[in-house]
């Protein structure tokens, strides 16, 4: 068994017609036991980006309450995904057992909005996608289930759709997450 | 030739082999003449035979490629989490299972059938080795049968559990992995025994088998009684099947329940586990075993 | 937690490392980091350089990125690919970069591609191995045009063309074959085409699209995906769900535009001192 299948968890973000969501499940378990069926696995940043920390829950506490204290100002999603990259590196012979995924909106020139995702593995090595990103224990189902589900350009109530019935069925199929899904659609 | 004493002397499957042997140089008749046996050996001959691989250990062979808590990349990965229970009650015996297969944390079947029907009379339950549990419960059925009609009379739930039992155990330590209760009705009423591949064989009143076993026992124990109605019993069966399928990463998906009587087995229904959480048996909204929909809006 | 917004000294942070060998030990293996399989190369021709690279990033049998960028920035006129733990080859680059720019500005002249050599040669030996960044550079300085390879322990090779990565041998093949002195900008854009592509056909850790870079002594040109060799063919039907298919248990709209009326009552307390 790996570190990252401990407590179990998944999260996974994806990129809408200006709009983006980001959904994880709700279990907390120690292995097989199901402890807690309303573990929060994201976090807000700012108004305008989502933080989602599936892995190994004491540095999900950990990272989320450095955040907290770093941030107390806006901060653009681009930027943000570099501090987390960079926080994740500094401790790259001695890592936190998380795989962040963000979801967020930034502003562009002319003020107006623009959807913004990214990830990255637990050395904080960033992937920057266009369409979805994934993580988490249920990651490889995730994977196959959003790359046939996901299209692009996909008003809000359709990505709500879209994001909550890839995060159902992949879970489903898993055996460390489950036990209640949010989402969250900006 | 060995001698006619010797051929009879002892049981044992290696001892049956032998004779199956003996039997086949001095049989005039082919296989072929009594038709299809299905996969289950020569019938006529004793216990099955099995093509074994050539190397030196066969058994540390298979211990090799099938044990992922050694060696999580092992090849072979066997069936584990699993629940299952069964009690006994004045109105006879509840059997209840989940439907849930794992591979590593890979869920690979929700609808799996872990109750083995042998006949109208007997059930067994399935943990461990899928495979296993089915070949060798299938087996026991049929030599059920073949004990019916020598003896002109059901075979007892004791005899069909001690044949199954001296069978696993004469393959002891060649990795058949099976935890296993053989439920029925017979002469002396509802009986139950747990069999495995250890080579255990337990009477009892109630057992629970399984990575949920503890699960189901908690709500089990606290709810068992011998003078349980049917109904009350079928429940209890149920919600400890729920209590193991939510709590237990590797069981879940559905619970299966069957309830057998004087007349034989009845299966009463399949019912989905998050159904049961949040709209109970009944199907009435709201009216489900969960927590957090007991405690409602109180819950934060 | 120490304190993060004080002081913190620079360079890795190993305070994590005795609880994660603790938990090797117990045999919870460390989680794979993303990896780039990859087919990076770099070719010499008359007038300058061309890096290559194909796109993929890998996590174990994962394809964790289709379209990620393996060429990374130096400075205007040396570019640097990247093979290995992706993360190292990210902030190995990134680190060079900006020590580069910081050299440029100290002594006013450009730096040439062998001080960026230097440094990261130098860097991954202090690292014996553990930063696993397989590099590629190349670029055009005062001396002319330069091409290196740069192994994580730290060692180089100057070459005329080279590969790198796990379809280094399926790129290098191509070259030997077809390299020839004094290309053309064309040919050479062609020969490094082919190679990248020969990678991510027959290599399995390298796939998707095709990154190049040509880089000349008074321009670079970044060619991002020159080709898409691979592109998803677009779905005949949708599979989008009928709004409504996912029922929930509660909603929660946060509404990020307020609207707020102040209304000034009377002349206000006066402020408490004490």
């Amino acid at each position: 068994m790996s570190i990252m299948q401990y407590n179990g968890g998944s999260v996974i973000a994806m990129v809408g017609k200006d709009c983006v969501a980001i959904a994880s499940d709700l279990r907390l378990g120690n292995q097989a036991l199901g402890i807690s069926a309303n573990f929060q696995k994201i976090f807000p940043v700012s108004d305008r980006i989502y933080l989602g920390l599936p892995g190994l829950a004491t540095d999900v506490t950990t990272l989320v309450n450095m955040y907290t204290i770093k941030e107390e100002r806006e901060i653009e999603p681009e930027t943000f995904a570099h501090l987390v990259s960079s926080t994740l590196y500094e401790r790259r012979f001695g890592p936190y057992f998380i795989e962040p995924v963000m979801a967020g909106l930034s502003k562009t020139p002319s003020g107006s909005f623009k959807p913004f995702i990214a990830a990255t593995d637990l050395i904080g090595c960033l992937n920057f996608a266009k369409d979805f990103v994934v993580a988490g224990t249920a990651s490889e189902k995730l994977f196959g289930v959003a790359e046939g589900l996901w299209e692009p350009d996909m008003e809000p109530e359709d990505l709500f759709e879209t994001i909550s019935q890839t995060m159902l069925n992949a879970v489903d199929r898993d055996a460390y997450s489950g036990w209640g899904v949010v989402v969250h659609v900006m | 030739m060995n001698s006619f004493a010797s051929r009879f002397a002892t049981t044992g499957h290696i001892q049956e082999l032998k004779r199956a042997q003996a039997n086949a140089e001095d049989d005039e008749f082919s296989d072929a003449a009594w038709g299809s046996e299905a996969g289950f050996g020569s019938l006529a001959k004793g216990v099955p035979s099995f093509s074994v691989p050539t190397v030196p250990d066969p058994s540390a062979f298979l211990r090799l490629h099938t044990d992922d808590h050694a060696d999580p990349k092992c090849r072979i990965k066997i069936q584990h989490g699993t629940t299952t229970l069964a009690f006994r009650f004045q109105g006879g015996v509840i059997v209840a299972v989940d439907s849930r297969a794992t591979a590593g944390s890979y869920i690979a079947s929700g609808t799996v059938k872990k109750v083995i029907e042998i006949n109208p009379y007997l059930l067994g339950t399935m943990a461990g080795g899928a495979a296993d549990c089915q070949y060798w419960e299938t087996y026991l059925g049929i030599h059920c049968r073949l004990h019916e009609l020598r003896n002109r009379e059901r075979i007892s739930v004791s005899a069909a559990s001690k044949y199954l039992s001296n069978l696993v155990y004469s393959y002891k330590g060649m990795g058949l992995s099976m935890g296993t209760m053989i439920c029925g009705w017979d002469k002396t009423g509802p009986r139950i025994f747990y069999v495995d591949s250890d080579g255990t064989r337990l009477a009892g009143d109630l057992f629970s088998v399984g990575s949920g076993s503890t699960f189901a026992y908690g709500v089990l124990d606290q709810g068992y009684r011998w003078d349980l109605t049917d109904e009350e019993a079928q429940e209890l069966g149920r919600r400890s099947i729920y209590a193991a399928g939510h709590r237990d990463a590797f069981s879940g998906n559905t619970c299966n329940l069957y309830h057998v009587k004087e007349d034989g087995w009845t299966f009463i229904g399949n019912y989905d586990i998050s159904k049961l959480h949040y709209d109970g048996p009944n199907n009435v909204d709201g009216a489900g075993y969960g927590y957090e929909v007991r405690v409602g809006s109180r819950s934060q | 937690m120490a304190a993060a917004s004080v002081y913190s000294s620079p360079g890795f942070d190993f305070s994590n490392q005795i609880r994660n060998n603790f938990l090797t030990d117990k045999g919870l293996p460390l989680p794979k980091a993303t990896s780039t399989g990859t087919t990076i190369v770099g070719c010499l021709f008359d007038d300058g350089i061309i890096l290559g690279a194909d796109t993929r990033a890998t996590e174990g049998p994962i394809v964790a990125d289709k379209n990620c960028e393996k060429i990374h920035y130096i400075t205007e006129s040396i570019r640097c690919c990247g093979a290995g733990t992706a993360a190292d080859t990210e902030f190995v680059t990134n680190l060079i970069s900006s020590n580069m720019e910081m050299h440029a500005l100290t002594h006013g002249r450009k730096p040439r591609v062998v001080t960026a050599m230097t440094m990261l040669k130098q860097y991954l030996f202090r690292y014996q191995g553990h930063v696993g960044a397989a590099l590629v550079l190349g670029g055009v300085d005062s001396t002319g045009p330069n091409l290196f390879t740069i192994h994580p322990h730290g060692s180089t090779d100057k070459l005329p063309y080279v590969t790198m990565g796990s379809g280094s041998l399926a790129a290098m093949a191509v070259f030997e074959s077809g390299w020839k002195a004094n290309m053309s900008r064309e040919d050479a854009l062609q020969l490094v085409k082919d190679a990248i592509a020969a990678g991510i056909f027959n290599d399995l850790g390298s796939g998707s699209n095709i990154d190049a870079c040509i880089i000349t002594a008074n321009h670079t040109e970044m060619l991002r995906n020159v080709e898409m060799p691979n592109e998803r063919a677009k779905k005949e039907k949708s599979y989008g769900f009928r709004r409504g298919t996912t029922d929930w248990k509660s909603e929660v709209i946060r509404k990020l535009v307020l609207s707020e009326e102040v209304t000034p009552i009377g002349g206000g307390d006066a402020m408490d001192t004490s």
